[in-house]
């Protein structure tokens, strides 16, 4: 999957798999998640957030279930 | 020459196996009396006699007039109208046997003569003989039969093309009446994938039909394709499961290895003990508990974070009597789950399962609850209805049952009518019936109820709809084995198909048998002429003019390539595929009959429960 690189302190990479409906985030730190069936939407509005971390924790970590690649 | 009445001219040019040869000047008059039949001289398709001492040698003619002359002479005769050009296809002793292929070729001055039916009969064998049976007559001379040697037809695959209206479905339900017939061959079994349901009204006698929707109290049978028989690419691939991620792929693979291992384990199967038995082998689980476990696994809640997920942590729902709402598995209900809770005492996380396949469960889900999937899914006695109480519930019957009832029942057609089968999954689903067959019978090999001791024919009708070129569904690939490896294990196709520029080559190809009807399209042709080993472009130039029932044959199941006119069965042994009448004088035709009063709801009824039969008012018209 092809990774979008972010500004942001946390996160360093964004990707999204339509497809599949995947959402991958590389960290900083290392580390890249996949969180699944996450609607296109969500993904528009994380790339579109001030704040990556923020979002992330707000509206993704708790919401979607995931696999630590 | 009076006296010598078949005379037609001398060898002029021989080149490899096409002969020119100039008609002597008395003969070119065209209708010759032998015996007080009439013969035309110089027909496309006939047969020429060229007498070399003891022995004769026979070819087709392929062209006759001007452009049959050799090109040195064309200068010489430029209206070289006398000259005929022939293909030579095989020799015979005198008073011998006919033999395909030459042993010597001709010289110039040679005499070619005309064949006379008494040289034809010797050509075609007699029809006595008990590995050939006749399907139509000589299309020159009605007297003699067309015969076909059926171990050839059988083990070296054929197949028959033609347009639409061409009399495809006629020739095949012809050439299968005389193959199954009973009084000579007894245990002939023959298999038809029949997608329009076209040939119950032709061999109703002589088949047993399977079908959805069946009408057994005409003796149709329920048409059954257990899904825990097919491989596990193949489940796969009638599922919504079908592009998984590696991850994904091997974790369902292990699950439903473990099921099959449980179901071994509650009951033993000859053949395979839990060492030897892959995620491939035909061992019967329940795709409904794969499914419900699938889903307890990944679309559950729990109490717990991830790491500490249980069975015991799941978030299950209590309906109003405080008992846990956990739905059933055979009625596909999924459990109900409580909603996640982002904090709070009794806080509800997701599941911690690694697999991104929820969006495919629940696809299962609807495709299980899809009765137009039962066949597969709910195969009667062949479905294990697990429950509960019983989780790991065996099916009424083991696959004896089933390859009994297709290929070792008491007629000797077995006709799989798929007409009721969801579009989205026929070829697969074809892919798999052929390939069930060939693995049953490939490794029945040194049993009597093997393809050895008793071999398989496959019709496979309307063939460009799933074997076409470039396509690699299962139908292709299975199709393909079948023409490749079949003959040694007694598995023969027969393919049959309107439009064979539209299948595999390879497949043509090997089809050592081809019954070509009239076709007009030329890129059709092109492609039947080029998988036909003989030299016999000029018998194929004449596709575009056969008549309606009238066949070219050619390959291993005749001596000589033929052209023959069909036997037309009897009216109630046509199969259900004549087009319908517009105008027909007898007023029954569908334009011209009075307007009668129609019932649209019974259109609905039929549609809805996808079985033509059903809206039919069974004391009203036939």
């Amino acid at each position: 999957m092809n990774r979008t690189p972010v500004v942001s302190t946390d996160v360093a990479e964004i990707g999204y798999d339509a497809a599949t409906m995947t959402l991958e985030v590389a960290f900083h730190k290392g580390g890249v998640y996949q969180y699944f069936d996450v609607p296109e939407i969500v993904y528009h509005e994380f790339m579109g957030a001030d704040s990556k971390g923020k979002f992330l924790n707000a509206n993704i970590k708790k919401n979607y279930r995931y696999v630590k690649l | 020459m009076p006296n010598r009445p078949t005379y037609l001219g001398t060898v002029q040019d021989v080149q490899g196996a096409s002969i020119s040869v100039a008609l002597d000047k008395d003969t070119v008059s065209g209708l010759a009396f032998i015996d007080g039949h009439g013969y035309r001289i110089g027909q496309i398709g006939s047969f020429v006699r060229i007498s070399i001492g003891f022995t004769d040698l026979f070819g087709i003619v392929s062209q006759v007039g001007a452009g049959a002359v050799p090109e040195a002479l064309l200068k010489a005769e430029p209206y070289g109208y006398r000259w005929m050009k022939v293909q030579l296809i095989g020799e015979g002793q005198r008073a011998g046997e006919f033999k395909r292929g030459i042993s010597q070729y001709p010289t110039i001055g040679d005499e070619a003569h005309l064949v006379t039916e008494q040289d034809l009969t010797r050509i075609y064998g007699r029809a006595d003989a008990p590995n050939s049976v006749r399907v139509g007559s000589l299309a020159s001379s009605e007297s003699i039969p067309a015969l076909i040697d059926i171990d050839r037809l059988v083990t070296r695959h054929s197949a028959v093309v033609g347009t639409t209206g061409a009399g495809k479905s006629t020739t095949v339900a012809n050439l299968l009446a005389s193959l199954s017939d009973p009084a000579r061959y007894p245990s002939a079994r023959i298999i038809i994938l029949d997608i329009h349901g076209e040939y119950h009204t032709a061999l109703r006698d002589r088949a047993t039909i399977f079908r959805v929707n069946a009408n057994e109290a005409q003796g149709e049978r329920p048409l059954c394709v257990p899904y825990w028989a097919l491989s596990f690419d193949e489940l796969l691939r009638v599922t919504p499961f079908r592009e998984l991620k590696d991850a994904d792929r091997a974790a369902l693979v292990e699950k439903v290895k473990q099921l099959k291992l449980a179901s071994i384990q509650a009951q033993a199967r000859n053949g395979v003990t839990a060492d030897t038995m892959t995620v491939d082998t035909p061992i019967p689980f329940s795709i409904h508990r794969l499914w419900y476990e699938l889903h307890r696994y990944v679309c559950s809640t729990h109490t717990a974070q991830s790491a500490n997920q249980s069975d015991a942590t799941e978030a299950i729902e209590q309906d109003d009597h405080g008992q846990l709402i956990l739905g059933n598995i055979m009625g596909v209900n999924s459990p109900r789950y409580r909603p996640i809770t982002q904090g709070g005492p009794n806080r509800v996380y997701l599941s911690g399962a690694p697999l991104n396949i929820r969006r495919q469960i629940l696809a299962m889900e609807s495709l299980l609850r899809d009765t137009r999937y039962d066949f597969l899914f709910r195969p009667g006695p062949w479905c294990p209805n697990a429950e509960f109480e019983n989780l790991d519930a065996q099916p009424a019957q083991d696959l004896d049952g089933l390859l009994k009832s297709w290929v070792g029942g008491d007629k000797p057609i077995t006709i799989l009518d798929l007409s009721g089968i969801p579009v989205s999954i026929l070829m697969d689903l074809i892919g798999v019936l052929i390939r069930l067959l060939f693995d049953a019978l490939f490794w029945a090999r040194h049993l009597p109820e093997g393809g050895r001791t008793r071999p398989l024919l496959f019709v496979l009708e309307e063939a460009h709809a799933y074997l076409n070129a470039g396509n690699e569904g299962a139908a292709s690939i299975a199709a393909r084995r079948v023409v490749k490896e079949g003959r040694k294990y007694g598995i023969g196709a027969m393919i049959v198909s309107q439009r064979p520029a539209e299948i595999d080559p390879t497949i043509l190809s090997q089809c050592g048998t081809m019954f070509a009807m009239r076709l007009a399209n030329a890129s059709d042709r092109s492609h039947v002429t080029n998988t036909v080993s003989d030299n016999l472009e000029g018998l194929f130039n004449m596709l575009p003019a056969l008549r309606t029932g009238e066949a070219i044959i050619v390959g291993e199941a005749v001596q000589l390539p033929l052209r023959a006119m069909i036997d037309t069965p009897a009216r109630n042994r046509r199969p259900d595929s004549h087009d319908p009448k517009i105008y027909d004088p007898d007023s029954v035709g569908g334009w011209n009959r009075p307007k009668q009063v129609e019932n649209y709801m019974k259109v609905v009824e039929s549609w809805r429960s996808e079985n033509p039969k059903r809206g039919n008012n069974p004391g009203g018209q036939p």
